[in-house]
């Protein structure tokens, strides 16, 4: 039989156990918080937990009858008249218990596809549309992601159903109308059109091979071309849609037929305002179906209760219709439609609702002071809404929902930060919300607190309690570090210290721009915190680093597929110096092609499916007339370069410089032979188990054994080691510095980003093995500033120090995950031992940290009996996900985290 | 011949998700392709509509209503359908 790796290594006299700082008990340990929602919310999650990831035709039928009817119309309007009718023409379904209405299409998860971005990755993979993907690599991630088998994901056909994508069920009787509905797209679909003009872009077969042999995971302005931003919900909370409508009106009079100075896209004002008219009137009358709706159920309803809840929804869903809210349900209720059809006009993930606790503050102070509702109604309510955001599906391809969201979408709840004058901004109902949280565990939206030594800490101590149940949320976020990078990228736009305060967290982990929005209620004057910037994670995604440096060692050919990658750069790699130099210059050329090709297709996005809804949210576009694609917003220059694998990029350059170059223990010739036949073990794939420890030796092979013990015992990340900290620090000073050297399509400079979501796995299944002894097809280390599983053997405070080598400031952010176990911090002890711990980090000026508090045990259990762990969440780069619907190889790697065992 | 409705064909039946969803009557978990029940009331759907046209197979037709004459298929729901009438039969 074949020996494991961590068989191996013990009888090596080395453990590969992945505790560190003791050992965990015996007995396995259950989490100390345990909460349960009240008892409305906990059916409607109940239903949450039996519901399918379902898929309509409903929105991409009316989208497209509309829209090809429209042949010659200005096409912001074009757009805006089809979304208009998409929106008006979507079935209302009202679930009873139901408090906050209103969904993404009719089905309780519903989503659809979006076939004006693209069109070929969810047909079926014998037909043509997505041979043609496979083709230009669009679909190649697809082909190394995977799903959970469980929870509420489609993974095949069953009945009347049918899986498409991977992930969602669609009803047999909607798919030929879904496929020529698709059909009717090709060749005009922002995929198709930026396709074409991509391929202009000189050096454009690198783009196309670097996608082929993922080394990049993605294009995102046809796959998620917005989102990773915070809404803006203000205008509509204090004018109401009749008031934005109004209000339109009167600038289009102003604008119509002058240019105003600016020949160029003046006289765009006119049809933009018209357009912003349109998409109101649409969502208006989506928001009135189901008032009507609301209305036919409450005349056919029995229970007085129930009839009077409808009525209580069309009443609410009536006014807003209109008019701005006058009660915290109104609000809130306004708030998630907002949310909803924003989500419903173009691809998004990582939409995020900021710091919702503060836009809500003054209904919430309002009514709680009239005695218009109690703290409890409002913790229903908030615990409602968190079932509702979870259910929010993103229909994309496999190696987008997949390989890169592992089925989350991201609508992160900031927490905390300061107000405008730089005091604490925290306030009650975001204690009541941290609260919901804690007692309705859910995966959205997850929360993040912006964490000041100046909030209390009573506020942090609660915020502590929630991490402890379990959840992974509220991740701790610097807000000094956030705001000093805000300053750093957008002080050319006019970003000052007051706003920069306004910061929140878009998408998992984005440290996006917001501005102060001067509300008025009854009377009484307040400023709220709202999202001003474009989306602040799109271009380039994500780099796979080690597969970067795979391609140096191998002259550019991918050992993979084969297929060069890169033109050959012909050096020998004598020095270290030489190597690093190397990587350095293929990892530039990637970002270079791949930032003009993604300009061209956001532009092509921009042109053809502009965001009207959105773009009217955003400061100052109501203003001045120019939506996203005229750089109507505050903020523009939010385009990015992701990477993803830091820590096997430079485990494995530790390695080089400490056995090849230093040491001479081995020639680079002679590792490069390891790495090809992976170090003498099978293929990831083949064992069916993604985590190094598990990988089986192949028998009577161990030539290769000394080498790789050599590369598993070089120096590591995350153990306060010079050696490795220099290389880090090296890496992230160029790196964040050579990001700013690429424009944008919007003539700004690009910055980094440094976060994995999920694309350490199908990277790592991409690559074959690396210097630093991880082997071929396993997942890479989480995050940016985690250390590899197993790696990180001297405690916290040394990983915190490695991790802060370099200025975190300069990059839109990092991402440090840390599974603790549940008896390391019981009690209030534990509690202040987990905060202290945080504070330690965040004053090293560490961007991010989020903890798993779970023993390891459970996790291992609930692989091997999945149908008893359905409500089981876990973090895993910036997100919360229920374990049922995790693919198999991030399942593994959050096993394989080292368990901290004390802190 | 009678014809024979399924759940998701009733005006009654509030979908879940592609397999189930609750009847507004009874309040209970039902399957979409189950049997419809004697609390039945029909769905606005363009296979009920005068308007609809069957066209090429059994699962695409067109929109009569429309000058343009677009495609459309049976199971659309038309709740929200200005163009909607019901068939005569």
């Amino acid at each position: 039989m074949s020996k494991r790796l961590s068989q191996v290594l013990q009888e090596s006299g080395i453990s590969l156990g992945f505790q560190a700082g003791g050992s965990a008990p015996e007995e396995v340990a259950d989490r100390e918080v345990k909460r349960e929602p009240c008892p409305r919310a906990n059916k409607l999650r109940d239903l949450y937990y039996q519901a399918l990831s379902s898929a309509t035709n409903e929105f991409p039928y009316w989208y497209t009858r509309q829209y090809m009817e429209l042949d010659n119309e200005v096409p912001a309007v074009r757009r805006a008249l089809s979304l208009k009718c998409a929106f008006s023409h979507l079935t209302p379904v009202i679930l009873p218990g139901e408090l906050i209405a209103m969904g993404k299409a009719h089905y309780y998860r519903g989503s659809f596809p979006m076939p004006w971005l693209s069109e070929g990755y969810y047909m079926a993979k014998e037909d043509e549309l997505y041979k043609a993907a496979l083709a230009k690599g669009s679909a190649s991630a697809d082909e190394v992601s995977k799903f959970g088998s469980g929870g509420g994901n489609v993974t095949g056909n069953f009945g009347n159903v049918i899986s498409i994508a991977g992930k969602f069920g669609i009803r047999r009787e909607e798919m030929p109308a879904l496929l020529k509905v698709a059909r009717a797209w090709v060749g005009k679909s922002v995929d198709d059109l930026g396709h074409k003009y991509e391929q202009m872009v000189p050096g454009y077969e690198i783009k196309e091979a670097i996608m082929k042999s993922v080394v990049c995971m993605f294009d995102s302005g046809y796959t998620l071309p917005q989102g990773r931003e915070v809404i803006n919900y203000y205008y509509l909370l204090q004018y109401g849609f009749d008031g934005l409508i109004e209000m339109a009106k009167q600038k289009k009079d102003q604008v119509a037929g002058r240019p105003d100075g600016d020949g160029i896209v003046g006289m765009n004002r006119l049809y933009n305002y018209e357009a912003a008219i349109h998409i109101l009137e649409g969502i208006q009358i989506w928001i009135l179906n189901y008032a009507k709706e609301a209305r036919r159920l409450e005349a056919m309803e029995k229970d007085p209760i129930q009839k009077r809840e409808y009525q209580d929804i069309a009443q609410c869903l009536e006014w807003i219709s209109r008019h701005s809210p006058r009660t915290f349900r109104e609000a809130t209720q306004l708030c998630w439609t907002i949310h909803i059809a924003v989500l419903n006009e173009d691809a998004i993930s990582g939409l995020s609702p900021g710091r919702l606790g503060q836009v809500l503050w003054p209904w919430f102070e309002q009514d709680i002071e009239a005695g218009r509702t109690s703290e409890e109604e409002v913790i229903e309510l908030l615990e409602c809404l968190r079932v509702k955001f979870t259910c929010i599906d993103c229909f994309a391809s496999m190696g987008v929902v997949g390989g890169v969201l592992s089925g989350n979408t991201f609508n992160n709840l900031s927490l905390g930060g300061l107000t405008q004058d730089g005091t604490s901004a925290c306030n009650r109902l975001e204690e009541l919300i941290i609260e919901a949280a804690t007692n309705c565990v859910t995966t959205q939206p997850t929360l993040s607190v912006l964490f000041d030594d100046r909030l209390p800490e009573p506020f942090l101590l609660k915020a502590v309690e929630c991490v402890k149940t379990g959840t992974g949320y509220p991740a701790f976020v610097n807000n000094r570090v956030a705001i000093e990078f805000l300053m750093n990228q957008y002080g050319e736009e006019g970003m000052k210290l007051d706003e920069a305060r306004a910061i929140a967290i878009g998408g998992c982990l984005e440290t996006s721009p917001c501005s102060w929005m001067p509300l008025s209620l009854e009377g009484k004057e307040y400023l709220i915190p709202g999202g001003s910037g474009q989306p602040t994670s799109v271009g380039v995604h994500f780099i796979s680093l080690p597969k970067i440096l795979e391609l140096v060692l191998f002259d550019g050919v991918d050992q993979r597929t084969g297929q060069r990658v890169f033109p050959a750069h012909g050096q020998t790699l004598e020095t270290y110096e030489e190597l690093f130099g190397q990587v350095k210059a293929y990892f530039a050329r990637a970002v270079e092609v791949l930032a003009l090709t993604n300009n061209i297709q956001h532009d092509i996005w921009r042109k053809n499916s502009v965001p009207i809804f959105n773009s009217l949210l955003k400061p100052d576009c109501l203003e001045n007339g120019h939506l996203i694609n005229e750089l109507g917003y505050r903020y523009n220059a939010t385009y990015n370069v992701e990477t993803c694998g830091t820590a096997n990029l430079i485990n494995s350059l530790a390695a080089l410089k400490r056995i090849v170059y230093h040491n001479k223990e081995q020639t680079l010739d002679e590792l490069k032979e390891a790495l090809k036949v992976n170090f003498g073990f099978k293929e990831a794939a083949e064992v069916g188990s993604f985590s190094l420890a598990d990988q089986e030796k192949k028998e009577g092979v161990d030539e290769y054994d000394r080498l790789h013990f050599l590369c598993l015992t070089a120096p590591k990340y995350g153990n306060d080691d010079p050696f490795v900290d220099r290389i880090l620090k090296e890496w992230e000073d160029w790196f964040c510095g050579m990001c700013h050297d690429y424009e944008s399509l919007n003539a700004k400079p690009y910055y980094a980003c440094q976060i994995s979501v999920s694309t350490h796995a199908p990277m790592g299944a991409a690559t074959i093995a690396t210097p630093d002894g991880r082997l071929s097809g396993t997942t890479f280390a989480d995050a940016s500033m985690s250390a590899y599983p197993g790696t990180d053997r001297n405690g916290p405070y040394a990983l915190f120090t490695s991790a802060t080598c370099w200025d975190h400031c300069k990059s839109q952010n990092s991402q440090m995950n840390m599974k603790i176990h549940p008896s390391a911090i019981r009690g209030i002890t534990g509690s202040r031992k987990l905060l202290e711990l945080t504070r330690s980090y965040m004053r090293r000026g560490g961007f991010h940290i989020q903890y798993n508090i779970v023993d390891s045990r459970v996790l291992r259990e609930a692989q091997r009996n999945p149908d008893q762990y359905r409500d089981l969440v876990v973090r895993v780069a910036g997100f919360t996900q229920y374990w049922v619907e995790i693919g198999k190889p991030i399942q593994d790697e959050v096993i394989a985290r080292t368990e901290y065992e004390g802190v | 011949m009678e014809q024979e409705f399924t759940h998701l064909d009733c005006r009654n039946y509030a979908p879940v998700d592609v397999a189930k969803g609750i009847c507004h009557v009874k309040k209970e978990i039902v399957l979409a392709d189950g049997e419809s029940c004697e609390s039945f009331e029909k769905l606005p759907k363009c296979k009920f509509c005068k308007n609809y046209a069957p066209g090429e197979g059994e699962y695409i037709g067109t929109c009569e209503a429309s000058k343009t004459r677009p495609m459309t298929y049976p199971d659309l729901i038309g709740v929200t359908c200005d163009f909607f009438a019901w068939q005569e039969n």
